[in-house]
């Protein structure tokens, strides 16, 4: 694969004592490796660590009122005009009753998915067709059956994970502090505390026999652009209804103060005929607080309770009825 | 100890005094004392005048059993010697954690539930080691559990990131104001006072534990912790527990902190929180039986 990403063979505690020294052949910080020249020919203002790599540290949401995927009503345009942006957006904050609006949620796309071109996912594989999904737990959704125990809920209402990667925004708690080291980029997501610890020193993945709910990420820099390679998921997150064998490329670049342009490339052979791309605003924000999710999760009492209750209920009236 | 005879307890008195015999002389060992002390001059965070404190690490040792110094412990007869005890010296310095008398009693009630299931209400559990449940370990707990961490210092903030229940903290290098409210790992505000990075953390809710045998606090803790360098490859951690409602008075813990330093060794997930699903709902599953 292209952007599978080599392996150098620079030890990690080097690079981790040794980036005050100017910038050595095998060092895969493009930025310490760009010439000055190259840096002065760009008229884009930089944000840098003091280490010289691009700067993406901050709180930042994803928030976006943009679906995934291209409605019907504006089927071959990527864009809404003026006024049905206004109507879009007046219609939004009354169904989601909003205290206000902020104007970062919208960008005026009508779909995040820019790839393939019509705003949609590519068709399904024969194989993903065929394949017994049934009810998928990574989805928002209540299960179609009896609740007779916490594995008959969503991962979302369990508190396993909120969200698999990549993040599309919910309709709440869409924030995520970067913070940078050398030789490191790590994303805190609030929802639902996990850090994705992401190395950029160019080592190879974790061995296939490791599957994690947020795969296993790493890192380099393309110019400006932080590239992700993601890989080893395990076989419950199901993106999109995709299969463990998922791969996912993110990319983040810093284009203002106070914005990050992020994307994210997915395939996954198994599941679509083709790799498709989506691209949604990362846009500065608040500080990002705790989200102790599973601890005291009176959700999930509430509805096996109430579902035991039910059960009890319906045996006196057997009983009664015998 | 008591169930020792007395031959037994004579020779482990005999093995104390050769231990500490032969640790005495360690301590003069140039190397060791290097290691110890903090005269070590850490690399820079580039672009900084504070030490790179970039890396996964970890505690060695046995203190989220029981912070204070124990013995070996039977567990769950079921597990074997699996959930048995390790002995430990402990962290505590002084050895003496100085709760107030009905605070004593709760730790004790703490102790005896620590392993034992005890029959749930609907809505409430009673008590059990919280790490149990994979709830959010707190601070220091999340410290000196038995799983590596990454600190990522940038030059405003620190991530510290918890393989344990995926718990993570945030610590800004600057003033941050008070806890807009009560959370399990607190709310963290760093500086640097020299090559020493200190974290002032408050905001804390009273659900965590200090470790396995029941040692609690309440929502007035206030942890002051201190990380040093003292090696390429360690850490000198300390921190200060003050807690108003629970203690007669602040005191103090502290151990080294080593760098993992395996050839393949990254920050990997423990996501506990499926694990812990029939602990916490298995009262609550459907029974097959009218």
């Amino acid at each position: 694969m292209s952007e599978r990403i080599l392996a150098v063979n620079t030890p990690l505690i080097v690079v981790a004592l040794l980036v005050c020294l100017p910038a050595a052949a095998q060092d895969r910080t493009a930025s310490k490796a760009a010439a000055p020249s190259a840096v002065k020919a760009s008229a884009a203002k930089k944000w840098l660590t003091p280490w010289g790599d691009p700067d993406l540290q901050g709180s930042w949401s994803n928030t976006a009122w943009t679906p995934l995927e291209r409605p019907a009503k504006y089927k071959g345009r990527e864009l809404m005009t003026p006024q049905e942006r206004a109507e879009e957006e007046k219609r939004r904050v009354q169904q989601e009753r909003v205290a206000f609006y902020d104007p970062s949620w919208s960008d005026g796309r009508t779909s995040l998915i820019y790839d393939p071109p019509d705003g949609l996912k590519p068709p399904l594989t024969p194989e993903a067709q065929r394949r017994q999904i049934g009810w998928n737990e990574s989805l928002r959704s209540e299960p179609p059956g009896p609740i007779n125990g916490p594995e008959d809920l969503n991962l979302r209402t369990r508190c396993i994970i909120r969200d698999p990667l990549p993040r599309i925004p919910a309709n709440y708690v869409n924030n995520y502090e970067i913070v940078q080291g050398p030789g490191f980029v790590s994303i805190f997501q609030e929802s639902t505390h996990e850090t994705r610890v992401i190395p950029l020193d160019g080592r190879p993945h974790l061995d296939p026999r490791v599957r994690q709910w947020f795969g296993d990420s790493r890192g380099h820099w393309e110019g400006d652009t932080l590239v992700v390679d993601v890989t080893n998921f395990n076989n419950r997150t199901r993106f999109e209804g995709s299969t463990e064998n998922m791969h996912l490329v993110e990319r983040w670049k810093r284009v203002a103060d106070d914005r990050i342009d992020y994307r994210f490339t997915v395939s996954d052979p198994a599941t679509w005929t083709k790799p498709w791309s989506a691209a949604i605003a990362w846009n500065k924000s608040g500080p990002v607080y705790e989200y102790a999710c599973h601890e005291d999760n009176i959700d999930m009492y509430a509805i096996l309770s109430v579902a035991r209750a039910a059960d009890r209920k319906a045996g006196e009236a057997a009983k009664k009825s015998k | 100890m008591d169930h020792m005879g007395k031959p037994l307890k004579i020779l482990n008195g005999a093995i104390a005094v050769a231990a500490t015999m032969a640790f005495s002389s360690l301590l003069t060992d140039p190397g060791l004392a290097q290691t110890l002390s903090s005269a070590y001059k850490a690399p820079r965070l580039p672009g900084t005048a504070n030490p790179n404190l970039n890396g996964l690490w970890e505690a060695v040792n046995e203190a989220n059993w029981d912070i204070q110094v124990h013995g070996a412990q039977a567990g769950p007869p079921q597990f074997g010697a699996l959930l048995a005890q390790p002995p430990g010296p402990g962290i505590v310095e002084g050895n003496e954690i100085p709760y107030q008398p009905w605070a004593l009693a709760k730790k004790k009630e703490n102790f005896e539930n620590r392993l034992v299931r005890v029959k749930y209400d609907e809505l409430r559990l009673l008590p059990l080691d919280p790490e149990a449940k994979c709830y959010l370990p707190g601070i220091p707990r999340a410290t000196y559990m038995p799983l590596p961490f990454q600190i990522t210092q940038g030059n405003k903030k620190i991530i510290i990131a918890y393989e344990f229940a995926n718990a993570s903290r945030i610590v800004p290098l600057e003033k941050v104001g008070p806890a807009p409210v009560d959370s399990y790992m607190g709310w963290s505000e760093g500086h640097w006072e020299g090559d020493t990075l200190v974290i002032d953390v408050t905001g804390f809710n009273d659900k965590t534990w200090f470790d396995r045998a029941g040692n609690f606090h309440s929502d007035a803790l206030h942890v002051v912790e201190r990380y040093t360098p003292t090696s390429p490859g360690v850490l000198r951690y300390e921190a200060t527990i003050e807690d108003s409602k629970v203690f007669t008075r602040p005191w103090k813990m502290s151990f080294p902190l080593y760098r993992r330093l395996d050839k393949d060794a990254q920050f990997m997930e423990f996501n506990c929180v499926p694990f812990s699903e029939e602990l916490i709902y298995g009262h609550l599953r459907k029974t097959t039986s009218k």
